[in-house]
């Protein structure tokens, strides 16, 4: 009897070390949770209790994590009454947090051309995914990511270049830079330095200047609202290339349990409910788009 | 935990050994396996596990948004996203590691025949009990047409009784007009326990589009707020009960080990998590652990004694 999802799932009592606030109500938050540290891999997410009035916990991003410190980063939006709540709480304080939880992304070392596509609370995945790809050489990742508040960090000039993208787009995420993976920002804000337009049009500038062969090795990868995640599927099935989506939904158990999290999913024997905690968050765009 | 603590916890409930009084709930652990992914969850903690609700074909079950978090406690409509009996007991059982703790079938249907095809299925299974969910309110025929009806409870009752001689637990509806007859008309019928309550009926609106949140317009709602309701009608099916012996699983909002003894000293035999497990995916073994230090406190051996010890205010 195989028994491998055993055990897969920690529950940990993790101090707040920083909380940031960022404009537009988003936080980025910073816990010390050894065990989800060392197993999290980028696509999985927490569930969080923001507080204990409430009888549900919040599924959140894990957006990088630690395994020499064992500390794991989240960025979220204050929108509903749990993240209202959690940011409320102040570094020092103690929160439970269930982790890491869902399937990661599938690298594809075929496709080493990997292009990561985050809108808003969409981000912290692609910054995961990013910093999983730096490890390994050979890897010619670009992160393109959009916001329609400000971005949660001091936006700076790239300094690597990359094909095709319209002048003056120049501003990227100084992390991913840091990692030396190129980095670009869209927005409809007029933000300086950034595309203005949808994500999905400046990743169509970037794909049209590369060559067959370069597109041939291309794999995209995206969180981000649903219409976004759409225009992305859409995008990657005129291009022809797979493309591995993050999707989110209000969880109760968050392990498989209730089945309160289900996305539609085409296959061969037709219509079948998934849960987006266990049997996701990622799915291949085809699926459910 | 040592093994006085144990013996203090084990407990008889329609002949099969509870190791405890918990037992958890249809709905919310999957088909008993899903919350092993939890380190530090162990089905060893509970006297059962009931599996999710089986119909006799497989269901898609509803639209998203299927859950909602409302104030201390949460709406649901899976509308019965399950395999099918056959499915269940073919390719779900054998999984299972029934040296772990007890496992009970959640049987539902829209007629007579439904339950009684789905009671024989799982009668040749080596599922421990099965539970008749006459009580779902999320899907048009989802049994609640019979739980509403003392009549038609008994009738799908007893002929379940007529084709198994496995423990037979009834779930009623807290969504009726009288809670103790239909419990009288069921043990007529045959019933071994019952499990009380199933959810109570709500709705949550989203104002910017002026649309119900849950994809189903409605859902059941469970968790600490439905406490107090679930308290009263244990308290009233214990009035039928007690003098047939017949047990109660008492459930509704039970988070804690002082709410799972209200449960018991309001007359139920065993006590059902499910909401809790999505808060805390540990609180079994805690709630075990304030058992036993209640019944040391108060002199007593076994949680047993609990059950029905209310003394009602003159
Ligand atoms: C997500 C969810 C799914 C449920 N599914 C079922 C079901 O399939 N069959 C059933 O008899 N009860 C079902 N229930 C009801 C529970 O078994 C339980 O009776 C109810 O939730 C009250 O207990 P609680 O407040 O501890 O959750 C479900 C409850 C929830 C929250
Ligand atoms: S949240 Fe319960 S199955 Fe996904």
């Amino acid at each position: 009897m195989s028994k491998a999802h055993r055990e897969t799932i920690f529950v940990e009592q993790a101090d707040i070390i920083e909380h940031i606030a960022y404009e537009g109500g988003q936080y980025v938050m910073r816990v010390n949770a050894p065990e989800i540290a060392q197993h999290a891999k980028a696509g999985q997410f927490a569930h969080i209790s923001c507080d204990p009035m409430l009888a549900m916990r919040r599924p959140i991003s894990i957006m990088r994590v630690s395994h020499q410190h064992g500390w794991v980063d989240f960025l979220y939006k204050a929108i509903g009454r749990g993240t209202k709540l959690l940011a409320t709480r102040k570094a020092g304080e103690q929160i439970s947090i269930m982790g890491p939880i869902g399937n990661p992304f599938k690298i594809d070392p075929d496709r080493p051309r990997a292009l990561l596509i985050g809108g808003g609370v969409g981000m912290p995945p692609m910054v995961f995914l990013a910093e999983t790809l730096k490890a390994s050489s050979g890897n010619k990742p670009l992160a393109i990511l959009g916001s329609e508040v400000p971005f949660p960090f001091t936006r700076r000039p790239s300094t690597i270049m990359v094909p095709g993208m319209p002048d003056g787009v120049i501003a990227g995420m100084p992390l991913l830079e840091d990692w030396n993976i190129p980095c670009r920002l869209a927005s409809l804000q007029g933000y300086a330095g950034c595309f203005e337009g949808y994500v999905t049009d400046l990743a169509r500038h970037w794909l049209k200047a590369l060559s067959e062969e370069q597109r041939n090795e291309v794999i995209i990868y995206s969180c981000g609202p649903h219409p976004m995640l759409e225009a992305v599927a859409k995008l990657a099935s005129e291009y022809n290339l797979p493309c591995q989506v993050s999707l989110e939904e209000f969880m109760a158990c968050a392990v498989g349990g209730c089945a309160g999290c289900v996305v539609e999913v085409k296959t061969e024997h037709g219509p079948v409910m998934k849960r987006v905690c266990v049997d996701g968050p990622v799915f291949n765009a085809e699926q459910v788009f | 935990m040592n093994d006085t603590d144990k013996v203090m916890l084990a407990t008889d409930f329609c002949g099969m050994a509870f190791q405890s009084p918990i037992v958890l709930l249809s709905g919310c652990v999957g088909f008993g396996e899903e919350y092993t992914r939890v380190k530090g969850f162990s089905n060893r903690d509970v006297g059962a596990v009931c599996l999710k609700g089986t119909t006799l074909e497989s269901r898609l079950g509803n639209k998203p948004h299927r859950i909602y978090e409302t104030p201390m406690g949460m709406l649901n409509a899976i509308g019965l996203q399950n395999p099918g009996g056959e499915y269940v007991v073919n390719d779900i059982l054998p999984k299972l590691d029934f040296e772990e703790t007890r496992f009970i079938a959640n049987l539902a249907g829209s007629t007579i025949e439904d339950y009684v095809a789905l009671a024989r299925i799982f009668n040749d299974s080596p599922i421990d009990a099965m539970e008749i969910n006459i009580s779902c309110p999320n899907v048009k025929q989802g049994g609640m047409a019979f739980g509403n009806n003392p009549e038609m409870s008994a009738r799908v009752v007893a002929a379940c009784r007529a084709v198994t001689d496995k423990p037979i637990i009834t779930k009623l509806s807290p969504n009726q007009t009288d809670i103790a007859e239909n419990a009288y008309r069921c043990i007529e019928a045959g019933t071994d326990g019952f499990a009380v309550i199933n959810t109570l009926m709500g709705m949550a609106i989203d104002i910017e589009n002026r649309s119900p949140i849950i994809g189903n317009n409605q859902g059941g709602l469970s968790g600490p707020a439905i406490k107090p309701i679930a308290l009263l009608k244990v308290h009233q099916v214990y009035q039928v009960c007690r003098e047939h012996a017949i047990p109660i699983i008492g459930q509704g909002g039970i988070s804690t080990a002082e709410d799972a003894i209200e449960f018991l000293i309001a007359g139920a035999s065993a006590i059902g998590i499910g909401t809790a497990l999505f808060y805390d995916p540990l609180v079994s073994s805690k709630i075990n652990a304030g058992i036993i230090d209640y019944l040391k406190r108060n002199d007593m051996t076994n949680v047993a004694e609990l059950t029905g010890s209310l003394r009602l205010n003159g």
